[in-house]
């Protein structure tokens, strides 16, 4: 889903009085910036494009039920008016794009009179909360976990970190989930005898957050561990880091202004995208602690086609991938002096 | 009723016996806890797709729809008959056309208006009303309303086409008290239609208000504004909404406008958790006060000496059977299709895939159902008798082997229809195959009657009338209902008299005979009858609703429900 729009030569369709102003170093940011906003409209035109096709491709209709009795003809055929997929496809698809440009994205099919918007704005908050909270974990633990597994290569702290990220990085998230549910609530509930134990389900900011963030969050710790290892690794192997020891400087100075700063680039790559997957959902998560959010939603519109809101959540989606990865090209401005924006 | 991928509801062990849940301790001495104890917390596994009962087409939904919201009858505790409910009430005239509801006088909204017979002519003119395009309107037109049965020419974007249509409709309100509804022909079983949660009354002035003045009969949108906040979801069932939180739970608090009084469960509150073992483990650390066991869950409740306690397995009227496509050879042959049908061990089936959980069934209508009756064994499990069949047919196994029995991509069904295809496979010789696709293919395929054999297929009474089930196999509703289509000499006539006639012996007796054709020229393989195997605290004290439409025990009565002290 990574969409990297491509970047222009300087000075590629500015117009003059920008060409001046894309001189200094916030000027040419500031452009950057407003070049890539830019491309993300025909990026998400695009997604909009697929989607809609694969959509309507798909057999079956918004009314077929999954099984047992059916809507009858006379309601069917009535449906289909009420929501205009009556009209032929390229009608639908004119008058789909006419209304997301005016930011309608439309009535939900599964809930009665509903906006998308509405569904949308109600699901988000409970994503992406859990979302930025597992992300705080996975960057400080992960980095962490892989910087020191990498000085101290092949001894016990190595082994152990690395023997961990493997183990996490091969249990399913559901499985991961579902253990500690019957761990942490249903066991400890038992033992206890109610008196001490996490909530099994639900959200609230409290006790109920801590399950499912780890479930979150331990894969992506897992790879950022690995990763961010492998790349120490290659990093600390270099020469300006020989240098930098041999200069005498502290550990501290070393690791951080030296090492980190530069094995840090790959990682930085991954987490953009990284942290676009955790607010806008994971599904497994949200289901077994039964999670009001979007990631959910988003599977239960695919089962029913529901067309507004694959629509509406794809769009999303989209949109959080592409500012993700827009905001992951500015921060390598600032940590690799390789890289300039002209 | 709609058959769900799941549909979960409850009926009457055997018609005539209330089951009284207390969980162990079935003592009347025990007390009612305090008020601020009285607080139930169940699963209703989804979210309503609405909260204007018109709108509301499957189980879950009438569960908070038959709570904010009283239908005039109500079915009797032993699915006996029906009565009284908003409507103290009613009279037929004489020649079966005229339904006058008598609605009681104290009956009045949650906001304290009283409720008119208006409101029940406003609520059936928005069900009917073809622009809304309810899903569940069925009954109400087809073959009962007077005018109705134009509900499919009318042109949804036609306000004056829709406007007339409406209008037309047999439905009147000659005074505050009464409700009157024409029929187009005598139907006895009108008064379980009466009972439906979609014939709710509904408030105009509310859906004006919320609406922001009148609209347009054509106007979808506005015409469902008030349903969306807990507000405007005004009703005059024993319980109104109290908070709606999306995707996650809806709470419901005692109307003290009901006619009836306040309930004693102070906050019922309906939890939308789709994942069955989620739900366990919510019920597990005292979260959830009764849920629906998983099937993969069954053997640890069993296994538990606390939760086994709890267990409750309760009959629903809901009969699943094997669709043959008789437009296809060889199935076009009763003889083949006996075959089939006395090919499938259904004791063991049950056992082995549904553990225990669902009891076989060689027979149409449900057990605790008027009609109820087994007492043909036509498609009873013999593999010799079978195979007898097929060699009088004269069909060879290559022909029989080329069948595929459809099967929806989803665990339940092709765990079952692997079970079934390998007792036909060892019980007649033969090496047939599953054929698993998604399952709106699957919808689209028996639609088109593009199939060989399809399963699980099945039906969930809306009411436990015959009508509603005997309907499903006429020719008229061949591809709607009646996927497999079978010629049945004498059926459709039977069951149209039945439909129209009055006096109950007599239909009785001709939808025993309706029954017996559906049986003996095996038009469909009857396997078995849906229980549901539940668990509930034993502080939980429900009178169980005898009928099946219920998502939840005793989700009809919670008006009479209450916690016990624990």
């Amino acid at each position: 889903m990574a969409v990297i729009a491509g970047r222009p030569t300087r000075g590629a369709l500015l117009p003059p009085w920008l060409v001046a102003f894309s001189g200094t170093r916030g000027g040419s940011l500031a452009i950057f910036v407003a070049r890539r906003v830019l491309w993300m409209i025909p990026v998400l035109f695009f997604v909009i494009c697929i989607t809609f096709v694969l959509m309507h491709l798909a057999p079956g209709s918004p009314w077929d039920k999954n099984g047992g009795r059916q809507l009858s003809q006379s309601v069917v055929n009535n449906l289909n008016i009420k929501y205009g997929l009556n009209k032929p496809l390229g009608v639908q698809f004119l008058y789909y794009l006419w209304n997301v440009a005016h930011f309608d994205f439309g009535l939900s099919y599964q809930y009665e009179g509903q906006t998308v918007y509405g569904l949308i704005a109600s699901g988000l908050p409970y994503t992406a909360t859990l979302g930025i909270l597992a992300f705080l974990v996975i960057v400080p633990v992960g980095i962490g976990l892989g910087v020191l597994a990498a000085l101290r290569q092949n001894s016990r702290v190595d082994y152990a970190t690395m023997g961990f990220a493997t183990v996490a990085a091969s249990f399913p998230n559901f499985v991961v989930g579902a253990l500690m549910v019957v761990l942490f609530s249903v066991l400890m509930y038992k033992w206890t005898g109610g008196s001490f134990y996490l909530p099994s389900a639900d959200f609230g900011l409290d006790q109920h957050l801590i399950m499912p963030v780890i479930t979150l969050a331990l894969l992506p710790i897992a790879y950022t561990a690995r990763l961010t290892r492998a790349s120490t690794l290659e990093v600390i192997r270099q020469d300006f880091v020989r240098t930098a020891w041999a200069k005498g400087l502290s550990e501290r100075l070393v690791v951080i202004k030296h090492i980190l700063k530069n094995s840090l680039i790959p990682v930085v790559t991954t987490l953009g995208p990284t942290f676009a997957f955790l607010v806008t959902g994971s599904v497994i998560t949200e289901t077994i602690f039964n999670i009001p959010g979007i990631g959910r939603a988003f599977v239960t519109s695919i089962e029913s086609y529901d067309y507004p809101m694959i629509l509406g959540t794809t769009i999303l989606f989209a949109f959080v991938i592409a500012v993700c990865n827009l905001v992951v090209d500015i921060l390598y401005v600032f940590i690799d002096p390789r890289v300039r924006l002209t | 009723m709609h058959l769900g991928s799941r549909v979960r509801a409850v009926a009457l062990a055997t018609a005539g016996v209330l089951i009284v849940a207390c969980g162990t301790s079935t003592s009347t001495s025990e007390a009612k806890a305090s008020p601020d104890k009285q607080i139930l917390r169940v699963n209703d596994g989804t979210e309503p797709n609405s909260y204007d009962p018109g709108q509301e087409t499957y189980t879950y939904e009438a569960a908070v729809g038959r709570n904010v919201f009283e239908p005039l009858l109500t079915p009797k505790s032993d699915l006996s008959d029906v009565q009284p409910a908003a409507a103290s009430s009613y009279d037929v005239s004489s020649d079966g056309l005229t339904y006058t509801f008598h609605i009681r006088t104290n009956a009045k909204w949650s906001d304290g208006q009283p409720l008119t017979g208006q409101d029940f002519v406003y609520g059936w003119q928005r069900l009917l009303n073809p622009a809304l395009a309810a899903g569940y309107v069925d009954p109400f037109f087809d073959q009962s309303v007077a005018g109705g049965q134009n509900y499919s020419n009318v042109d949804p974007t036609d306000t004056a086409a829709v406007d007339s249509f409406i209008q037309g409709l047999g439905l009147s309100a000659p005074d505050d008290h009464t409700f009157k509804v024409q029929l187009q022909h005598p139907a006895a079983y009108f008064k379980w239609v009466a009972t439906l949660w979609v014939g709710a009354p509904i408030r105009k002035d509310i859906v004006e208000k919320a609406a922001g003045g009148s609209f347009p009969s054509t106007d979808a949108t506005k015409a469902e504004m008030w349903a969306q906040s807990k507000d405007t979801v005004i009703g005059n069932g024993p319980y109104k909404i109290s908070e709606i939180v999306s995707k996650d739970h809806v709470t419901l608090v005692p109307n003290s406008n009901y006619w009836g009084g306040s309930g004693t469960l102070q906050q019922i509150i309906l939890y939308f958790i789709a994942d069955g073992n989620t739900a366990f483990s919510k019920y597990q650390t005292g979260a959830l006060d009764q849920i629906n066991v998983p099937i993969a869950d069954v053997t640890v409740v069993r296994g538990d000496s606390t939760l086994s306690k709890q267990a409750h397995l309760l009959p629903e009227l809901t009969v699943f059977w094997m669709t043959y496509n008789t437009k296809r050879a060889p199935l076009d042959n009763p003889d083949v299709r006996m075959a089939f049908s006395k090919a499938i061990d259904r004791d063991k089936l049950v056992n082995d895939v549904e553990h225990g959980t669902d009891k076989a069934i060689e027979s149409f209508f449900p057990r605790g159902m008027n009609g109820y009756d087994d007492s043909d064994k036509a498609q009873s499990f013999d593999p010799t008798a079978a195979k007898a069949l097929l060699q009088k047919a004269g069909v060879t196994a290559d022909q029989l082997n080329k069948l595929k029995l459809l099967t929806r991509n989803s665990t339940g069904n092709k765990t079952l229809n692997q079970f079934i295809v390998d007792q036909w496979n060892t019980n007649l010789g033969l090496n047939m195959q599953t054929d698993i696709i998604d399952s709106k293919t699957v919808t689209r395929n028996i639609r088109k009657g593009d199939f060989d054999i399809y399963g699980p297929d099945g039906w969930g009474a809306d009411y436990p009338d015959q009508q509603d089930w005997a309907d499903i196999f006429t020719s008229t509703s061949c591809h709607g209902l009646n996927f497999g289509c079978p010629t049945l000499a004498g059926y459709d006539d039977l069951v149209q008299k039945a439909d129209t006639e009055t006096d109950q012996a007599q239909r009785n007796k001709d939808y025993a005979a309706a029954q017996k054709i559906l049986i003996d020229q095996a038009a469909v393989g009857f396997i078995f009858q849906q229980y549901e195997y539940d668990i509930w605290k034993p502080y939980v004290h429900l009178v169980q609703s005898p009928f099946d439409d219920e998502y939840l025990p005793g989700d009809q009565n919670y008006h009479s429900g209450y916690i016990l002290q624990h």
